[in-house]
């Protein structure tokens, strides 16, 4: 039998691909038309669909009291690998002048998405605790002791 | 375009299984596969109300008439703030009803408090008249529309089973709770849809449109302004006036008519089966009365007056510009269809299994039984209006015509439930045969009927262009307030009581002795879209109390005064919601109760003992008047 648990996550789960649904369609049309027609407006525009659906992510969790599942981040690092390793690829490999009117446009987008989720972290978790999220050395001693709180209370 | 629009189509159909997959795998109990349990999460009616407003207007209606007759067309839009005002103050009055007397579902809502089986028949009939007619209209028209974008690749009748199949098998898969959560996407989806093509075809257009230019319309029409307040001229079919039809009456009673669809038994019972919190009032106030109402107050007539040349033309330069744009303006009109008829269709089904199946054929159903006959009703009422749209279109049309303005004849009735006591069931079913019969006669259906058995009848459909809800309601409301003048002391006033009592207890809310905001409420409704609504023609543009015309504003002076009223509108919404606290819902002052029988009228003594000696017959009460002779007979 289904914990309200199990159902409050399933609707979060719901909610969270409601915003990024329309907010991905709505994404793709314009970066399209921007790579098409080279319109940095239309890229900038494609990028602020992508920052509207975080914030809306981020309003949600907050709401909900919860944060980024393991699975949410996971595939925001994917996605975002995927595409800034295909603008790379596009850059070397690809013939001479291809997109060459929206690399700038491209890159000041994909930095923007770095520098919200930076500030989001900042925000949310405060400047030490954003980066202990990262700071896998600081976590790699096993033994029980290293938790103390005179030695650090690491973890 | 075809492989692009049915591939969005074909994700949206996959969206549905995968959500409704997941809430099949959560393992739930059977029973809340028809009412997700009462605790549908609020973010769903906050971003699904906006879509049934949209549902109700008709996007690709609402456009075309405002392609055909400019702003008088585009009017009626300031009703969705209407409609946000009549959801909040009913659909919170009746979650509270849900939660103190248990009545789960709208039948049983209204026939309990009444104790009318008649009223649970009567909301049977509605929810089967949106289940089938009304939603197979819809879905027919969307087949239409597809075979014309894909340019009769996929004919009308397998568009038309291909859409059906594709609702069908999430609404059994995942019940309520899969239905809404997958629509409140699609709803979403349109807020983001309607703004983001509006803007596209603005900026990809070589030509510029509304407000810079006029909306093209036929000669005569008066696409800038209302065309009066009121035409003494016959309905739709006798006389349509050269002006335009949208008169300032014909905007009111087309707006009151937008509420058939959130009194209607789906919508009704969503509101039922929410969580509690404040979704209503975030539903009602900023995103249907302010972001909905507003999109389509500020987009429809920039996008109807790039229609002229139909949708398939506007798509194709949509596609030359950008492929997505010209898919993503058929979604805007496909996706109000099928977020119509899978709510229509899976609440209607559940509706039946729960009022008929459940409650009267086999009490004693077992909840998986429950739920197996939840999912055979959702898959008969899904098989039947797929037939309906696909082979039966025209008697779609006519049945559908009714529904929105015979729902909103219910509205006696849940204002009885919700808000005065002194409504009995007398009055609510003497208004409600009169105000259905009234509607039948003044649409189609029933003008078919009658002209083609006996003679034709001197009005048209919507006489004097006053909608078929309007001219139901207002004879509805007559008798009902003058049935109720004599009905005060009728036996089930003590269960009205006992409800109403229950409700004060549990909101706090008393609606009366606010005197200011149902004044102000009225002004703005009578200068909204109401007869004063026809100074908007020339307010802004030659102002009564200035000498001349005023400086040009560059956009028609009846623009502004929508987008002022919509602003006004929005204020007052927001006073309902959180000023007098409908917008919230609680289960912490409730005490529950059980609804029974009314007990009947006890006849007075002395008048029974009177009778009993005149006659000679009868029993004399086991009152004082009995008391002596057992006395006596003990002596």
């Amino acid at each position: 039998m289904a914990s309200q648990d199990m159902t409050d996550r399933l609707d979060r789960h719901a909610l969270v691909m409601a915003i990024w649904t329309p907010a991905v369609f709505a994404a793709a049309a314009l970066l399209h038309r921007g790579v098409l027609v080279g319109g940095a407006w239309w890229i900038a525009a494609g990028f602020a669909a992508l920052l509207l659906a975080f914030a809306g992510h981020v309003i949600a969790n907050t709401v909900l009291g919860t944060g980024f599942t393991p699975g949410e981040t996971a595939l925001g690092l994917a996605v975002f690998a995927a595409a800034l390793g295909a603008l790379l690829l596009s850059a070397l490999v690809g013939p001479d002048g291809i997109g060459a009117d929206v690399y700038l446009a491209l890159g000041l987008g994909f930095a923007a998405l770095v520098v919200a989720v930076v500030a989001y972290l900042v925000i949310a978790h405060g400047p030490r605790r954003a980066f202990e999220k990262f700071d896998v050395i600081r976590d790699n001693n096993a033994r029980r002791a290293s938790r103390l709180p005179h030695r650090g209370g690491r973890r | 375009m075809t492989a692009l629009l049915l591939s969005c189509l074909i994700l949206v159909a996959l969206y549905a299984l995968y959500i409704a997959a997941r809430v099949a795998r959560i393992g739930a109990a059977p029973e809340t596969f028809l009412d997700a349990g009462g605790t549908l999460p609020g973010w769903s009616v906050i971003f699904l109300l906006p879509g049934l407003a949209m549902t109700a207007l008709g996007v690709e209606r609402h456009l075309g008439l405002v392609a055909r007759f400019g702003l008088q067309a585009s009017h009626v839009a300031v009703g969705i703030v209407l409609l946000a005002m009549a959801a909040l103050l009913i659909w919170n009055r009746l979650w509270f009803a849900a939660r103190i007397a248990g009545l789960g579902s709208p039948g049983a809502a209204l026939g309990q408090f009444y104790g009318s089986i008649t009223l649970r028949i009567a909301v049977l009939i509605l929810a089967l008249l949106f289940a089938l007619p009304f939603a197979a209209d819809v879905l027919s028209f969307a087949a239409a529309l597809l075979e014309t974008a894909t340019q009769g690749l996929l004919p009308r009748a397998a568009g038309a089973w291909l859409l059906a199949i594709a609702l069908t098998i999430p609404a059994i898969v995942g019940g309520w709770r899969g239905t809404v959560l997958t629509l409140a996407m699609l709803s979403l989806s349109l807020l983001a849809l309607l703004p983001g093509v509006t803007v596209l075809t603005e900026l990809t257009a070589a030509e510029r449109g509304f407000p810079v230019m006029p909306i093209v319309v036929a000669d005569g029409i008066l696409w800038d302004r209302l065309p009066g307040v009121v035409r003494y001229i016959g309905g739709v079919g006798k006389h349509v006036p050269q002006e335009g039809i949208f008169t300032a009456v014909a905007v009111s009673s087309s707006a009151l008519a937008l509420l058939g669809l959130v009194l209607s038994p789906p919508a009704l019972y969503l509101g039922q089966t929410l969580r509690a919190g404040r979704s209503f009032g975030v539903a009602s106030v900023w995103l249907t009365g302010g972001l909905t109402a507003g999109l389509v107050v500020l987009c429809g007539p920039v996008l109807a007056g790039r229609l002229s040349g139909g949708v398939p033309a506007l798509a194709a330069a949509l596609h030359e510009a950008e492929p997505l744009a010209g898919t993503a303006l058929f979604l805007l009109l496909l996706l109000p269809v099928l977020l119509a008829v899978s709510f229509l269709v899976t609440g209607g089904a559940l509706i039946w299994t729960r009022e008929l199946v459940v409650a009267y054929l086999f009490p004693g159903l077992a909840p998986e039984a429950q739920r197996f006959a939840a999912r055979v009703a959702i898959a008969f009422t899904f098989f039947f209006m797929a037939f309906m749209a696909s082979f039966l279109p025209l008697t779609s049309a006519v049945l559908a015509s009714v529904a929105l303005p015979l729902s909103v004849q219910l509205l006696p009735a849940l204002l009885g439930l919700a808000f005065f006591r002194w409504i009995g069931r007398g009055a609510v079913l003497a208004g409600l045969t009169l105000g259905c019969l009234i509607v039948v006669f003044t649409e189609p259906l029933g003008l078919i009927l009658f002209e083609g058995l006996f003679v034709d009848l001197p009005w048209g459909r919507w006489p004097l262009g006053i909608h078929s809800a309007a001219w139901g309601l207002v004879f509805n409301l007559l008798l009902v307030l003058l049935s109720a003048t004599v009905t005060q002391r009728a036996p089930d006033r003590f269960q009205r009581d006992r409800l109403h009592d229950a409700l004060l207890a549990a909101t706090g809310l008393r609606v009366g002795g606010r005197g200011l905001l149902w004044a102000l409420a009225l002004l703005w409704g009578f200068f909204a879209y109401g007869p004063g609504a026809i100074l908007g023609n020339t307010f802004f543009s030659d102002p009564i109390f200035a000498p001349g015309p005023a400086a040009a504003l560059g956009v028609p002076s009846l623009w502004v005064w929508q987008i002022l009223f919509w602003l006004l509108g929005v204020v007052l919404v927001w006073w309902l919601a959180y000023r007098l606290g409908f917008g919230r819902t609680s289960e912490d002052r409730i005490k529950p109760i059980t609804l029974g029988e009314a007990p009947g009228l006890r006849v007075p003594d002395w008048l029974a003992a009177g009778v009993a000696r005149v006659t000679g017959r009868g029993t004399l009460p086991a009152g004082p008047v009995e008391a002596p002779r057992r006395r006596a007979a003990r002596r």
